[in-house]
């Protein structure tokens, strides 16, 4: 009634207003949704109908650790319907394989270094007789020691692993005074935490068909980063990349168990040798995970020092990290886990180092998380320590030590928006919905009931200076359809939609005018991996790059039809509008057949690399170690039964800053999962080996969290525009597996007094804590 | 050759014919797990899903008669607490739909849960031979060492006899695994107590077979259960299972575990009046 009375003039163009008008924000269904409902869509096994003439079956080690003293395939090439029996004699490259360091032959020549190494490779015209010739190649062994756990591998006497020992390599921060810090602390907590392997078990297993045709290998495999996919094979196989394409089937998940090769380097061997034949193979179960790396598991002694007033002084953090039989992602890793160990916290004096043990277990790399999900568990185990010992509240101790927008981490970035306290207080806000945040203890005397925090904070990105870029390309086909060509992987998080529907946005198009292109590396450009939380970041501006430049393109054709100046002119609904004049428009894709007539190319491209500086060796500082960080908060309620140690998650809430969500339904189903997967970790996962040999390698045994497992995720999306991220988007893949682990220990911790720190807590591992005091 | 008659006779013939030489199959979450881990069965297969008279639920004499061939999802519509609490707790939905009582006695595993159920339920089992007739056996000699039962190479599980709920006065069932569903009992407890007055204990995974605790059980009969008598019969389980460690959970927990579980299933037989008492 009192509102000031405005003068009646349109709002002032801004040409380059960037807040979305059409579907990023909207959550779109699936482009693909269809497909994987009806089952038309084909993953790596479907490839097989009507296309797989030979098969592949791989002999692996039955020793963790030995000499191969000699291999005999006479009696495998010998078995009807085997093709062929191959060994390290017979690959044409390098043979060898690894994403950092190339240290792992893909077949064996010598040494065998755990149970998963392949030693021959067995082509049959079918599955099972490849199976039959496998069985029938007679591998000579030589035992040796087998190194089994950290422990072992550090022992003073251990059998050194390489020539170098048992330490494949370290990462270091060195910041302020540490033991001058803690020796001035008012209250020191120590602790340490031992963190389990875990598997992805990704449903979708390892399968896929290859061909070799007109001096090009063609395979078509899920993994997560075809173009450097591409590179590798080529390396172990001594092709030329530009004689190797790869193609990805669709794909039911990753969690970046898909980052090392799998079974891609063994289905083009199979290729070359058969030339013209199509090539199957496929992983079962228990293959998948007796060959595939796993998470790494982590010893991490973490000393904490804060003032009276719970300011956090210093932290002095050591972290040995079991590597396996080979390096994997793992400097990598090592290198993530030091630059999160203190988290989302101002701390002035830190020094961590993480020191990479190598072993005869299977090689650990990247998994949702990638060190600095351990990390989390640590530094969130040592708040929760912290508060206990200095009497203060939880959240205010967090509260009081989270960094604000402007502070830097522990490598000394300073971070231009940091939301921790945001996402902290909204997942608090939202615990205490309900009944004021009080809980109502059971009536029966052995349940207890509690609930845990946590605040995260995840870099973006390879960082420390990797080479991190996206490629995209955007173009209108002669349908008038706007196609949008990237080298990402769609793994099942959704990569699809996001490019889809940032191009759509763009160029102000419904999404069934859009369809993509994406991860063959004929078709697309490189776009980096699927991993990192750095697609919607990475090939999201790509494509919003490549979508803007078309979109000038298309002002342009539109000013002239229309008799306006294309800042004039908007793009929306499938239309170009005159801002200013209703009713003046013309079709886009009136517009794009005018354009191509005119001359207009319609078709452009964009990449996206915005840099990042590599740490200093002996510091870690680095002034941008990764392009931007990520902030979330959990709140977890459990109930434990103090006499047998069951605990049961009954509530969990979630908050992240995802800068923009771009789908918003994509980014609950991706916290949603994450949370599971978190809850999963927290108390039951967990890879048990002796000796090197997986005891649990089946669904049977490892145990994964099932719908009675896991609550109604509460999700709370904070969308704080990200400066540099397409629409302000950052992303969201992996900091919900991150932010849920320490939230339901911390539930352990308040529900029974006591604090868990070796991993998963079963219901053995929760009561022997309570009969100790220790969970050891 | 893979055989699936029509009806339970038919079944019975083929097996007495085939003995060690065919493999009964129902849900198959036995045979067919075999499978997935690269087992060959090596033999023949006969499917037992066709037979209509297999499924039956009768009711004689103040007993229930199950067909052999009842399944964990009909076992979990039972009224007997301690029965359909065991089936609701076997793996997930389809697999109750599949899985069925027979073969959980047949394959005899420590950790089955019907076969726990049962004990304490003082159930009986009728095997069959398609010749020499049907013979009767109390559940609890029935099984005999690791995976080893009465049951012979060309014998059929045909019936399974239990108290029907006017015979009981109440039973319990508790089950620790490590996760809400599709779970493997790290230590399982079933109790009943009969009008009677006899009180019957059983637990999985604690010992080669599902077993009775039959020494436990001997403190509790005739007597009220006291807090100061649940207390000692907790006790007394601990000491008389023989539980293994292995990388599922070790001896020790299983043995504490037994104590709580006793006295928790024990609890659930009380009557009011023993609530009160110490």
């Amino acid at each position: 009634m009192n509102q000031p009375v405005r003068p009646d003039v349109p709002p002032s163009p801004t040409p380059y207003a960037a807040p979305p008008h059409g579907v990023v924000g909207q959550s779109c269904g699936r482009l693909d949704g269809a497909t994987k409902t009806t089952g038309a869509i084909k993953y790596g096994a479907d490839l097989f109908w009507g296309r797989a003439e030979l098969f592949v079956k791989v002999v692996r080690s039955e020793h963790a650790h030995a000499e191969v003293k000699s291999i005999i395939t006479s009696e495998a090439r010998a078995v009807d319907q085997v093709m062929g029996v191959y060994t390290h004699n017979d690959m044409p490259g390098t043979n060898l394989q690894g994403l950092i360091l190339r240290d792992h032959e893909v077949l064996t020549s010598g040494r065998v270094r755990y149970m998963g190494d392949a030693i021959a490779l067995v082509v049959a015209e079918s599955e099972a007789t490849a199976r039959l010739g496998a069985d029938a190649v007679q591998v000579e062994y030589e035992p040796l020691p087998v190194i089994d756990s950290i422990e072992s591998a550090l022992a003073k006497d251990a059998y050194p692993l390489y020539k170098a020992g048992n330490i494949m390599g370290g990462k270091r921060i060195r910041k302020g005074n540490v033991d001058e810090a803690l020796a001035g602390a008012a209250v020191v907590v120590t602790e340490s935490f031992e963190t389990q392997s875990v598997d992805h078990a990704f449903l979708d297993l390892e399968a896929g068909v290859a061909c070799y045709q007109d001096d090009l290998l063609t395979i078509e495999a899920p993994g997560q980063w075809v173009h450097e996919e591409r590179r590798l094979i080529a390396l172990a196989l001594g092709l030329e990349p530009e004689h190797i394409r790869i193609i990805q089937p669709a794909t039911g998940g990753a969690f970046g168990g898909r980052e090392d090769i799998s079974i891609q380097i063994y289905l083009g061997l199979a290729a070359l040798k058969h030339p013209g034949k199509t090539i199957a193979m496929r992983l079962d179960r228990a293959e998948s995970v007796r060959a595939r790396h796993k998470r790494h598991a982590m010893r991490i002694e973490y000393t904490l020092g804060a003032k009276s007033d719970g300011s956090l002084t210093a932290a002095k953090v050591t972290v040995y990290s079991d590597e396996g039989a080979y390096a994997s992602t793992g400097p990598a890793v090592m290198r993530k886990a030091a630059s999160h160990a203190t988290g989302p916290y101002r701390v002035p004096n830190v020094s961590v180092d993480v020191y990479g043990v190598h072993t005869n277990n299977n090689p650990t790399g990247a998994m949702r998380g990638f060190g600095a999900c351990q990390m989390a568990i640590a530094y969130e185990g040592m708040m929760d320590r912290l508060a206990i010992k200095l009497e203060m509240d939880r959240f205010d101790l967090r509260i009081k030590n989270l960094i604000q927008s402007g502070d830097e981490v522990t490598t000394g970035q300073h971070i231009q928006v940091a939301t921790a306290v945001e996402c902290a207080e909204a997942a608090m806000g939202k615990f205490r919905e309900v009944n004021g945040g009080l809980l109502v203890q059971p009536d029966e005397a052995h349940l207890r009931r509690g609930f845990g925090m946590s605040v995260i904070c995840f870099g973006l990105g390879y960082g420390d200076g990797f080479p991190d870029c996206a490629r995209a390309r955007v173009a209108f086909d002669d349908a008038g359809k706007a196609v949008v060509y990237t080298g990402g992987v769609d793994v099942g998080q959704g990569l699809i939609n996001m490019v889809a529907q940032v191009a759509a946005d763009e160029l102000g198009l419904q999404l069934d005018n859009v369809r993509v292109v994406a991860a063959d590396t004929a078709l697309t450009d490189e776009s980096g991996s699927s991993s990192a939380t750095r697609q919607t970041y990475f090939t999201g501006n790509a494509v919003k790059l490549a979508a803007e430049e078309v979109k000038e393109e298309l002002l342009d054709i539109a000013g002239a039809h229309l008799q306006l100046h294309p800042h004039e002119i908007e793009l929306t609904s499938g239309f170009a509008r005159a801002i200013h004049v209703p009713g003046k428009e013309i079709a886009i894709k009136e517009l794009v057949a005018q354009g191509k007539k005119r001359g207009y190319k319609l078709d452009q491209q964009a990449q996206f690399k915005p840099g990042t500086l590599c740490e200093d060796f002996d510091t870690g500082q680095s002034p941008r170690s990764f392009v931007t960080y990520l902030f979330g908060a959990h709140v977890s309620q459990v109930l434990v039964d103090i006499e047998t140690g069951e605990v049961k998650v009954e509530r969990h809430i979630a908050c992240h800053d995802v800068g923009k969500a771009i789908n918003p339904q994509a980014v609950r189903g991706q916290i949603t999962g994450g949370v599971a997967q978190g809850i999963g970790m927290a108390l039951m996962e967990e890879v048990i080996s002796k000796k090197g040999r997986i005891l649990n390698g089946n669904f049977t045994d490892y145990i994964l969290p099932t719908i009675k497992d896991v609550p109604h995720v509460e999700c709370i999306v904070l969308e704080n525009t990200d400066p540099g991220g397409p629409f302000g988007a950052r992303g969201v893949g992996e900091p919900p597996l991150i932010g849920a682990v320490p939230a339901v220990l911390g539930a352990i911790q308040d529900a029974t007094g006591t604090a868990p720190n070796i991993l998963p807590c079963t219901p053995e591992r929760v009561w022997r804590m309570l009969q100790d005091g220790t969970n050891a | 050759m893979f055989y699936r008659p029509d009806t339970f006779a038919a079944a019975l013939r083929l097996k007495a014919d085939h003995a060690a030489a065919i493999k009964p199959i129902s849900g198959g979450t036995d045979l067919v797990v075999g499978l997935n881990r690269g087992q060959s069965l090596g033999v023949d297969v006969l499917d037992l899903t066709a037979a209509k008279d297999y499924r039956r639920i009768d009711h004689a004499d103040g007993s229930l008669i199950l067909s052999g061939g009842t399944t964990f999802a009909q076992l979990e519509q039972l009224d007997i607490a301690c029965l359909a609490r065991a089936a609701a707790s076997v793996g997930g939905p389809q697999i109750r739909n599949r899985g069925t009582i027979a073969g959980n006695l047949a394959t005899a595993s420590p950790a089955g849960d019907g076969s726990v159920a049962l004990l304490a339920l003082d159930a009986e089992v009728e095997l069959a031979h398609a010749d020499r007739g049907t013979r009767w056996l109390r559940l609890i000699d029935y099984f005999e060492d690791y995976r080893q039962t009465a049951l012979g190479d060309d014998e059929l599980i045909s019936h399974v006899r239990i108290p029907t709920p006017s015979a009981l006065q109440a039973s319990a069932w508790y089950k620790i695994g490590k996760r809400g569903a599709v779970n493997i009992s790290l230590v399982c407890a079933a109790a009943a107590r009969f009008l009677d007055g006899r009180i019957c204990l059983a637990f999985g995974s604690v010992a080669p077979i599902p077993m009775r605790a039959v020494q436990t059980e001997k403190l509790l009969q005739g007597q009220p259960l006291t807090g100061a008598l649940l207390h000692q019969a907790a006790q007394a389980a601990s000491a008389e299972v023989k539980p293994i460690d292995d990388w599922r959970a070790s001896a020790d927990y299983r043995k504490a575990m037994c104590a709580v579980l006793a006295r928790r299933v024990l609890e659930q037989l009380q009557t009011d009046d023993e609530r009160q008492m110490p």
